[in-house]
This record gives C-alpha cells, sequence and structure tokens, in this order.
C-alpha cells in the first residue's frame, strides 16, 4: 500500500512538471504557472489513484478531467484569469501517448512486416484495441475538460447581460 | 463614419489576435460584444479560419461599417487571452473609450513571450515526465529529455524560417522519434520504447482538438470541424514521422 502510495505521488508530481512544460509552450501568464502545477499533479493524483483501484484508464481519465475542468471555473474568479489558461494545460500529461505509439506500431508491423498469418490476428487485435483505446481517452479529456466550462459559462453571460 | 471604421479595425484587430492565440469562436464573440457595449455599438462577425468578416452598428446613428480581415499565423498565447479577457471586463466597467482599448491593445501585443531556452527546458522536462508515466525509468526519461529537446529545436526552427506547419511537424517528428529509437536500438534502460512513444507528445495539437469540441458544442460546427482537420493533419503529419523512423530502425 506504502509503494501504491509513493509510486502514486512521483507519477502525479510528473504530470504536474509536465503540466508547466506545456503551459510554457502555450505561454501562460507567468502567475498561473504554480496554479498549472498542483492543478496537473491533482488531476495525476486522481488519475492514479482511481487506475490503481483497477478502473479503466478512459473511466479514470474522465473523472480526472472532469475534476480539472469543475476546478478550473472557482480558480478562474480567485485568480482572475480565464479558466481556459490553466485547464488546458493540466490535462495535457493525460494524453494516451503509448496507446498511440502501440497503435502505429501496429499498423507498421502488420502493413510492412509481420508474414505468419497468427501473428498478424494479433496485430489486427492490437490495432483496435490500442487504437479505440487512444480515441476513447481522448475523447475523455476533451469531454471532462470542456463540459463544465461550458456549463459555468451562463454566469458569466448573465454578468454581460446586466450591463 | 470614422469613428465607426476605426472601432472596426480596433475589434477585428482584436478578434484577429484572440484567434491566432488559441481562443475558441465562443470567447471571441464574447469579447467582441463587451468591447462593442463599451463602445456603444453593435457587432456581428463570422470567424472563419483564415478571414474574418465584421460589421459594427452604431446604437444611435444606426450607421454601419464593413470590413474584412485576413488572420495572420497561429501561434498559441494564453497571456494574451487572459490579458483581452481582463481588458474587456475594466472596460466595461470603467466604460474606456476606444483610445483606451487600442492602447491596453498595444500593451498587450507588446508582451513577450518565455524565452526560447525557457521553453526548451520546460518542454523537454515534459517529455521526461510523461516518459515517467508511460513507465519509463531514469536512463529512458533522459533519452526523452534529448529526443523532446531536439525536436522542438528543430520545430522552432523550422518556424522562424516560416516553413509550412504540418511539413516542421514532420521534421521534428522524425529527428524526435530518430534519437529515441537509436535508444531502442541499444535498448538503454528498463523501459526503451517508452522514450520513443513519448518523444514526439510535445507536438500533439492539444488546444486545438480541445477547442474543437468546445466549437462543435457550441453549434459553431464549421469551426469545430476545420479545427478538428487541423488538429487530425497535425496527427497525420506526427504519425509520418514515427513511421518512417520505425521503417529505418525495422521496429516491431
Amino acid at each position: 500500500m506504502e509503494e501504491a502510495i509513493i509510486k502514486v505521488s512521483e507519477l502525479s508530481i510528473w504530470s504536474g512538471i509536465a503540466a508547466v512544460g506545456f503551459g510554457i509552450l502555450f505561454n501562460i501568464p507567468r502567475k498561473t504557472i504554480l496554479v498549472v502545477f498542483f492543478l496537473g499533479l491533482a488531476a495525476g493524483l486522481v488519475k492514479f489513484f482511481l487506475i490503481d483501484l483497477n478502473i479503466n484508464i478512459v473511466l479514470s481519465t474522465l473523472v480526472a478531467a472532469s475534476f480539472v475542468g469543475i476546478l478550473s471555473s472557482p480558480l478562474a474568479h480567485k485568480v482572475h484569469h480565464p479558466p481556459v489558461v490553466f485547464s488546458i494545460p493540466a490535462v495535457i500529461p493525460m494524453i494516451p501517448g503509448y496507446y498511440a505509439y502501440e497503435t502505429v506500431l501496429s499498423i507498421m508491423s502488420f502493413t510492412f512486416m509481420e508474414k505468419d498469418p497468427q501473428k498478424r490476428m494479433e496485430l489486427m487485435a492490437s490495432i483496435f484495441f490500442n487504437g479505440f483505446t487512444t480515441i476513447f481517452i481522448l475523447i475523455a479529456i476533451t469531454i471532462g475538460v470542456s463540459l463544465p466550462l461550458l456549463l459555468s459559462r451562463k454566469e458569466t453571460v448573465k454578468k454581460n447581460d446586466g450591463k | 463614419m470614422d469613428k465607426l471604421k476605426k472601432t472596426a479595425d480596433l475589434l477585428l484587430d482584436i478578434s484577429s489576435l484572440l484567434m491566432v492565440s488559441g481562443a475558441n469562436t465562443n470567447r471571441i464573440n464574447l469579447s467582441l460584444t463587451r468591447f462593442a457595449t463599451t463602445l456603444n455599438c453593435q457587432a456581428y462577425s463570422m470567424v472563419t479560419h483564415k478571414t474574418l468578416v465584421l460589421t459594427v452598428t452604431d446604437n444611435e446613428t444606426e450607421a454601419t461599417f464593413t470590413r474584412v480581415k485576413k488572420i495572420p499565423k497561429y501561434q498559441i498565447n494564453f497571456s494574451t487571452i487572459s490579458s483581452i479577457s481582463r481588458a474587456s471586463w475594466s472596460a466595461l466597467s470603467e466604460d474606456w473609450t476606444i483610445a483606451q482599448i487600442e492602447k491596453e491593445l498595444q500593451t498587450i501585443k507588446s508582451q513577450g513571450r518565455y524565452p526560447r531556452a525557457i521553453v526548451l527546458i520546460a518542454v523537454s522536462l515534459a517529455g521526461a515526465g510523461f516518459c515517467n508515466i508511460f513507465k519509463g525509468d531514469y536512463l529512458n526519461m533522459l533519452v526523452a529529455f534529448i529526443s523532446t529537446l531536439l525536436g522542438l529545436y528543430i520545430l522552432q526552427t523550422a518556424h522562424n524560417h516560416k516553413i509550412n506547419g504540418n511539413i516542421a511537424t514532420f521534421l521534428a517528428s522524425f529527428s524526435a522519434s530518430f534519437i529515441a529509437s537509436l535508444g531502442v536500438s541499444y535498448s538503454l534502460g528498463s523501459h526503451p520504447q517508452a522514450a520513443l512513444a513519448t518523444s514526439v507528445l510535445f507536438l500533439v495539437p492539444g488546444v486545438p482538438l480541445i477547442n474543437s469540441f468546445t466549437d462543435l458544442l457550441d453549434n459553431n460546427i464549421l469551426n469545430g470541424m476545420v479545427r478538428f482537420t487541423n488538429g487530425a493533419m497535425t496527427f497525420l503529419s506526427i504519425a509520418l514521422g514515427l513511421f518512417i523512423t520505425m521503417l529505418i530502425f525495422q521496429l516491431n
């Protein structure tokens, strides 16, 4: 159990660092760097904790991304920056790079290298499994991070009408 | 008429700045409405990927003025989005004049980006972080760091030479994955494949894809599809670079 906690925290800290790295690539305001780090870290904690409980990675990603989306609205009011500024960098570490890589690798082997029919069947399975997992995780990230933002936007519009 | 012309130019400038910085269509329309309300007129816009069409109508005289503007090269900049959003709120609550808004816009435009070296190191650290997430050990993370560093350096250089964006992405993806593949063929570390998988992740078009989704949900279907296609093209360029590396190294 203790080992799992250490592992999850290490992964989460690296998630936070990855989030900040992408934030700097997107030129986020200096004052939001710390917010992005902790949001990325929190998202990592949620995701890896759920995965540790043997919950499917797509569902874990959806929950973690929604967590970021829900948290970013009140945070935006607190630090006076629009929510996209820190919600998008914070979910970037959840991109399913390894599944995407496996998909590309399997497609390559299937098309150009493997001749044995049995192994080709395995590659087919790998292409479908990894490919669809990639797509579903990407959808989970976008839905998770953007739906709370869309829902919370009513307030902003209302304030605007007041003028 | 002169005032309307100035207003139209200003609003077009603001929307094109938001567009290239990576704002979604709804945010652009919202900012337009806020600034137009401040300047006592109404703005109707058509936002596309390459061109903006805008008509402003004066609330009192009902005179209208229409302008079209070409959108410059895209470069994601969240600081700009944030500053414009804050300016739009202050403008609305403090009743700014055109001159005030113009001055603020100039300040926003003159804000610099992070220095190139800092971006390189931060993104490479992000690459190393990704590698850790994909179960790489510290040696793999080092490989991921170096390949991301080189790939991003090539991407930035290509952008500075105004090379087509997809070709730049392809070159960056190819060079980053090439370096990481060296790690695989010498089997460095416990999980060299993780370094290869992460080496190209800095190219992933996260902002266009998330914006595409919010645009689609907002019923800005055309813009959503354009952004999606844009992201898909980037994905194809990344995959092509990775494909060629895998062919060269005969990975399977």
